[in-house]
């Protein structure tokens, strides 16, 4: 059922300066599911959330990609925002001299294209703040400038939650946060993700999954999904590590 | 080279005019002749390196000895100048008169706020004691220019004592092909004043230009802060030398925006003269199109114990193109100075051209230093991550030009900082 279907990934390649790195992904992700996908660094797993979110750098080079039913690929950067994707950074950026408060602003007045409602804007975003467990002081503070890694990650699912897309791609939100920091964050996902669309969480790790249980789990290796399961296949990975299962796949055994 | 002729064609200057007292008349006539013996600078000079001095010529300066700065006459009278947001305001028109207008209680407590024509007439005390010490025709041959044919000009002098509160506020605009504008400021000990210098219109001639002297002189222990902003129509050339001496625990922020003319180049410095003085320096130039800026600043430390600061910086798109050359420098036997200086240029396309030359000239060793220069482009990823939020290209640029422009906005006094993120918003729209 399309109507479902809140995005189709079919066979889709992306190079990077010239390399190959996503070497064919076929995923589909229905309204209300979360899908973890899970690699070591290099895996592709990130250029694969940064193709999604249409990094300049990061080439299409074949596939389609459809959010919610529409051609995703023909978009900038900017139309795929404001289709409904989200792409929660792995490492986000500082912005000196922008503050976190003129830059959501910025965010939700491109969404309506007219001013936002400044009173409401100032309702939910307290709302978020406080579930997150962010001092209202980060609002006039400069974008990331001089924040800890945890500060960083929760203002990453702020902007998510005060965006509510359609899709939320977490690029490893879980790294760089301690045990308290990560409950927040996970805590934060799940109260804000959005509930008829979809989540991809991007990680290495299955730590951030004992809090957000994934419907789908996602293996990655080499550029291409080479296993996939439900939230066992996580412990799995877990207890046996990456090498174990690059293995069983390099045998033809997995895929 | 034009050079030669003027030099060998020179004519002498004119006789002394009615109205002006013969110390001024005699200052005028030695510029003159210091102007025509001096050689056009030329771009082996390190301060006009990226500037050809031709520009900033007349194309005939004899006969601009004719055009004399006019007494004002009654016809902006306003003897009962109010306004709720400046303390005084002064202009010039185009018929080369120049008018100034002061609040009732500033009058009352001795300020002086005049035409300079008139101030050398009736306040030649200080007037004639002061002009031209910071930046009269011994400063280079644009500066002697200056002095001797000055067409419009400002005077202001403030008492010990006097704490001005709202800004004095300066408009001056181009006059006819070519502007000399000066001013002298002398402000006593234990004042505080706020001065916006605003340098705005339309060249009515293609490539008119303005020449500006402003001299500031701050007494002990005042409280100065100056504001020059220059957007000029992009038709215009722009020449300002600026000059303060700070005294003993004197304080002095010099703030300035650059966003207008063809060329403007813009020379400014502060010398740290009494123990414990404070300077600090901040500037912002947004060039587009085909603007050429070329921006030397100095701290020139003479006594111990003081202390300065520059942040300037620079964003730059289309073809245009920036020179920054920031001295310090600290006598031998000034102690225990600190003196720090940042100049950052941000190229938004391919297109422009930045420079950035920080010169020390530490003469003592019991010294606080430092200095950064960076030119770079605007960072993709940071463009990336503001568009990932669905913010258009054009509006993402914008945001990074603001936000790179901001922590050194966020340094000026509070008013100026909104009068200056008021101009930028407008030269970004057009």
């Amino acid at each position: 059922m399309n109507k479902n279907k809140i995005l189709s990934i079919n066979n889709l390649h992306v190079e990077v300066a010239g390399k190959e790195i996503v070497k064919g992904v076929s995923l589909e992700i229905n309204s209300g599911e979360k899908h973890a996908i899970m690699g070591k660094n290099g895996s592709g797993k990130s250029s694969l959330a940064n193709a999604l979110a249409g990094h300049p750098n990061y080439e299409i080079t074949s596939g389609t990609v459809e959010l919610d039913g529409e051609n995703l690929l023909d978009k900038s950067a900017t139309e795929r925002s404001l289709a409904g994707l989200f792409l929660g950074f792995q490492y986000p950026m500082t912005i000196p001299g922008v503050t976190v408060a003129n830059f959501l602003r910025a965010a939700i007045k491109a969404r309506n294209g007219v001013g936002i409602d400044i009173k409401n804007f100032r309702k939910v975003f307290k709302e978020k703040m406080k579930l997150l467990k962010i001092e209202d002081s980060f609002a006039t503070r400069y974008l990331n400038d001089g924040f800890s890694g945890g500060e960083k990650k929760r203002l990453e699912i702020l902007q998510m939650a005060m965006l509510q897309p359609k899709l939320a791609i977490l690029d490893e939100t879980d790294s760089g946060l301690d045990i308290d920091a990560l409950k927040i964050v996970a805590n934060g996902i799940i109260e804000s993700a959005p509930k008829d669309g979809g989540v991809i969480l991007v990680t290495h790790y299955q730590r951030m999954l004992d809090y957000i249980k994934p419907d789908m789990v996602h293996i990655m290796i080499d550029g291409r999904i080479v296993k996939t399961g439900g939230a066992e296949l996580a412990l799995e990975l877990e207890a046996g590590g990456y090498d174990k299962l690059e293995a069983t796949v390099s045998q033809g055994v997995g895929v | 080279m034009n050079t030669v002729t003027i030099r060998k064609n020179s004519t002498g200057f004119r006789n002394q005019n009615r109205f002006e007292p013969e110390w001024l008349y005699n200052i005028r006539k030695e510029s003159w002749n210091y102007f025509n013996e001096l050689d056009l600078p030329h771009r082996s000079n390190h301060l006009w390196r990226y500037t050809n001095a031709q520009d900033l010529l007349p194309n005939n300066p004899e006969e601009l000895i004719k055009i004399v700065p006019s007494l004002p006459d009654q016809s902006e009278n306003d003897s009962s100048f109010s306004d709720k947001d400046f303390s005084g305001y002064g202009y010039n028109r185009p018929d080369f008169m120049t008018f100034a207008k002061l609040s009732h209680d500033l009058e009352k407590a001795g300020v002086v706020f005049k035409d300079l024509l008139t101030a050398s007439r009736e306040n030649e005390d200080i007037v004639e004691k002061y002009l031209g010490q910071l930046v009269g025709y011994g400063f280079g041959k644009f500066e002697a220019m200056n002095l001797a044919l000055w067409n419009t000009g400002l005077f202001l002098y403030i008492p010990d004592n006097v704490e001005i509160e709202k800004p004095i506020r300066l408009q001056r605009h181009p006059s006819g092909p070519n502007t000399f504008h000066r001013l002298l400021v002398v402000v006593g000990n234990n004042s505080k004043l706020t001065l916006i210098d605003d340098y705005s219109g339309e060249c009515r001639k293609e490539e008119a230009q303005t020449n500006s002297a402003v001299e500031i002189f701050t007494g002990d222990a005042s409280n100065v802060k100056y504001f020059n902003t220059q957007r000029l129509s992009n038709s215009c050339v722009s020449y300002i030398t600026q000059r303060a001496q700070i005294s003993r625990d004197a304080k002095f922020v010099s703030v300035f925006a650059g966003i207008g003319s063809k060329i403007s180049k813009f020379n400014t410095g502060t010398i740290l003269n009494g123990e414990g003085a404070e300077s600090r320096l901040y500037g912002i130039v947004f060039g587009n199109e085909n603007q050429q800026f070329d921006y030397h600043t100095m701290h020139h430390h003479k006594a111990s114990n003081s202390f300065s600061d520059i942040d300037f910086k620079v964003v730059l798109k289309d073809e245009a193109n920036s020179a920054t050359t920031g001295l310090i420098r600290v006598e031998e036997d000034a102690l225990n100075c600190q003196a720090y200086q940042v100049n950052r240029n941000l190229l938004l396309n391919e297109g422009p051209k930045a420079e950035s030359i920080p010169e020390l000239e530490i003469l003592c060793d019991q010294v606080q230093c430092s200095h950064g220069a960076t030119v770079g482009p605007i960072d993709q990823e940071m463009l990336f991550y503001l568009m990932s939020r669905g913010v258009d290209y054009k509006e993402a640029m914008n945001i990074i030009t603001f936000g790179y422009l901001e922590p050194t906005i966020a340094k000026f006094p509070a008013e100026l900082g909104e009068l200056t993120r008021g101009l930028l918003a407008t030269k970004m729209k057009g």
